[in-house]
């Protein structure tokens, strides 16, 4: 077992590479590097790293569209991550599945579905698959706050409750759905209270402070584990992300989040106050990050376009389609 | 060999395989002690337990997303959707994840379920009971679609799907759940992607699927009388259909007659319609004809729905006037 400061100051350096790798993404995705569309975590990395700091390998993940963290949290080499972001050869999908597919089976992670919702019912069937051979296993699904009004967020709900199937939901509250307050498109903004009527254990949480996360979420896993059916967390963070690259929300708001309750600060100073971690260290960490960051960048971009053959195999299993 | 229904062979199928395999288990609507609104699966509930056949609430999307879930780690799902009208409902979770998990994640996983349901009309069963789907599902690369037209082909073809790694979609005709045939005992298996010619014939083939193949092949019998002689094929995979089986007939007899339960604009129909007309085009003595259902939904009053169905007099008429024609 790790000891706290240990794990702390991990977390941390998790939160700095989920940081730094998004906002190279940006960076690269401007530059014409990175095709099709992109959505950011950043803002929302305390959550992230709870959620995959809780995780054993052979727990399943389903990564949402602003989890691109995750996907290397989980155990994917973070290069092959990249080079999938770049449609690349050497992506952990062959540059198939893109930001918003990418999964590897290797450490469980079931990939994104980009019909926001539709995996909710896809995670209790590995949960179902997974209680009917015995093992021990949960699976983690990441949810925005959009997605609770999609018909399959009810569906799994109420089923995984009956069936008391071994699945965390991981509701991420950022405020908004694009541009749609989540107390105005819902009939309430406390999503944890849909959970609770479905007869499941609920709670909501400060989704930028770290530990109190990591806590929460422990908590979540254990119950599970325990054979007691699934757990619903609501993260209340925000998204750095506006309108894909433009902002939309009042001043006093951004600021706020982005410069007084913003996870790596917190987590910045709380260290420093009890001594787990120097400035020097601090920026040392940084420094680090940024290099193994930057060197999957390198990867990605020197990494071989995809083989054209890729683009009809795998339709079916076991039958080649047509090609022209 | 034994006598048997349909509705009898494809539970003898699910039997044969949840015995032999135990990754193999049902979910669906009242399935369970009630053995589902058909009686496909009665008396496997005794047999099996609560476990493998398992009674859902009426969620289809959850039923289909726990199929594909637990078929990503390893299980063999055999779905129920009470009736194939209420597809829309899942619609998303077949075309966006169980027909291209395969794909988008380069092979990694792969989604082996089946998904059986009852379709099709002829019984009064108004606008939300009495449809053929195959066409909502046509233009779906990574889906299987299999339709059995005999209680012999539904047990093997049903054998076969559960044993492929691919996702099918099994439609099972409402009017041929009755229906009786002679079915061979113990595990075989009927391959897919492999049409069977139900009738051989020298002058006109007949493309046709489901319940429809009998309708022909009544036909056939009284233009047999006229003279003519048809030959039947029975598609059994409806997507990817046997374009061999199909064309080698074509290319012998010279007239095509493509019939179908569907409405024809955009549908299988078409499909077959446009492929024998591309590749057998310089065989063709005539052109290719289609009888299929009118462009409409299926209305309730059974006087209005035999107005709307392809009957046998249909294909009659049709095969004498291409007939007349070349
Ligand atoms: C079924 C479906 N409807 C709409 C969209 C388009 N869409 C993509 S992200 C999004 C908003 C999602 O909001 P939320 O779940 O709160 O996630 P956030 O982006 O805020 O993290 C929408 C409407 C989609 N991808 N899928
Ligand atoms: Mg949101």
């Amino acid at each position: 077992m790790m000891d706290r400061s240990e794990l702390y100051l991990k977390m941390y350096r998790d939160m700095l590479r989920v940081r730094k790798f998004e906002q190279a993404l940006e960076r690269e995705f401007k530059l014409g590097n990175v095709p099709g569309m992109l959505h950011t975590g950043i803002g929302q990395e305390a959550t992230m790293v709870a959620v995959a700091h809780s995780l054993r390998t052979k727990d399943g993940l389903f990564p949402d569209h602003r989890s691109h963290g995750l996907l290397f949290l989980k155990g994917t080499p973070g290069e092959r991550i990249m080079a999938e972001l770049f449609g690349k050869a050497t992506g952990v999908c062959s540059g198939k599945g893109g930001s918003l597919h990418s999964a590897d089976k290797s450490v469980n992670n079931f990939g994104d579905n980009a019909v926001e919702g539709s995996f909710m019912v896809t995670a209790l069937g590995v949960a179902l698959g997974w209680q009917m051979q015995g093992s021990d296993a949960l699976a983690a699904v990441m949810l925005g706050d959009g997605t609770a009004g999609e018909g399959a967020w009810h569906e799994s709900l109420n089923l995984a409750a009956a069936w008391k199937l071994p699945v965390l939901y991981c509701c991420v509250n950022n405020g908004y759905a694009i541009s749609t307050p989540v107390g105005k498109s819902h009939a309430t903004g406390d999503l944890y209270k849909f959970a609770a009527a479905y007869d499941m254990p609920s709670v909501q949480v400060d989704g930028n402070d770290l530990m109190a996360v990591y806590e929460v979420t422990q908590k979540a896993v254990e119950h599970i584990r325990a054979g007691k059916g699934p757990y619903f967390i609501e993260y209340i963070t925000w998204r750095w992300q506006g309108l894909f690259m433009g902002e939309f929300r009042d001043k006093e708001e951004v600021r706020y989040w982005k410069e007084v309750h913003e996870p790596i600060k917190l987590a910045d100073e709380d260290m420093l106050q009890k001594g787990i971690a120097t400035i020097e260290l601090l920026k040392q960490i940084e420094n680090e990050v940024q290099e193994e960051i930057e060197s999957w960048v390198t990867f990605a971009k020197q990494s071989p376009d995809p083989d054209p053959a890729k683009a009809t195999g795998n339709v079916y299993v076991g039958w080649e389609v047509e090609t022209r | 060999m034994s006598k048997m229904s349909m509705v009898q062979a494809l539970n003898n199928a699910l039997d044969i395989m949840m015995a032999e395999n135990e990754k193999v288990y049902c979910l669906g609507e009242d399935i369970g002690w009630m053995g589902g609104d058909f009686g496909v699966t009665r008396g496997l509930f005794d047999k099996y337990g609560p476990e493998r056949i398992r009674d859902t609430p009426l969620s289809e999307s959850a039923i289909i997303g726990a199929a594909v879930g637990s078929a990503m780690v390893g299980m063999r799902p055999v779905a129920e959707i009470m009736f194939a009208d209420f597809m829309g409902v899942c619609y998303d979770q077949l075309v966006n994840n169980a027909a291209k998990v395969h794909y988008m994640f380069d092979g990694q996983y792969k989604a082996p379920i089946v998904v059986r349901t009852a379709c099709g009309g002829g019984f009064g069963g108004g606008p939300h009971h009495s449809q053929m789907i195959e066409g909502w599902f046509m233009n779906v690369p990574g889906l299987v679609i299999v339709a059995p037209s005999t209680p012999e082909d539904a047990k093997g073809l049903l054998i076969a799907s559960i044993e492929d790694d691919n996702p099918i979609l099994f439609l099972e005709h409402k009017a041929l759940y009755s229906k009786k045939g002679e079915v061979p005992e113990g595990k075989y298996v009927t391959p897919l992607r492999k049409a069977r010619v139900a009738r051989q014939g020298s002058d006109v083939t007949i493309v046709a699927d489901s319940w429809l193949v009998h309708k022909s092949l009544a036909a056939a019998e009284v233009l047999a009388g006229e003279g003519i002689s048809t030959e039947v094929i029975d598609l059994r995979t409806l997507r990817p259909w046997d374009h061999e089986t199909v064309l080698d007939s074509v290319r012998k007899t010279g007239r095509a007659v493509v019939v179908s339960e569907s409405p024809g604009t955009g549908g299988l129909s078409a499909d077959v319609s446009a492929v024998i007309a591309e590749q057998a085009f310089g065989d063709l003595k005539v052109a290719v004809k289609r009888v299929t259902a009118l462009d409409t939904p299926i209305p309730f009053s059974v006087i209005l729905e035999k107005i709307i169905l392809p009957s046998e007099e249909d294909i009659i008429r049709a095969i004498q006037q291409i007939y007349k024609q070349s």
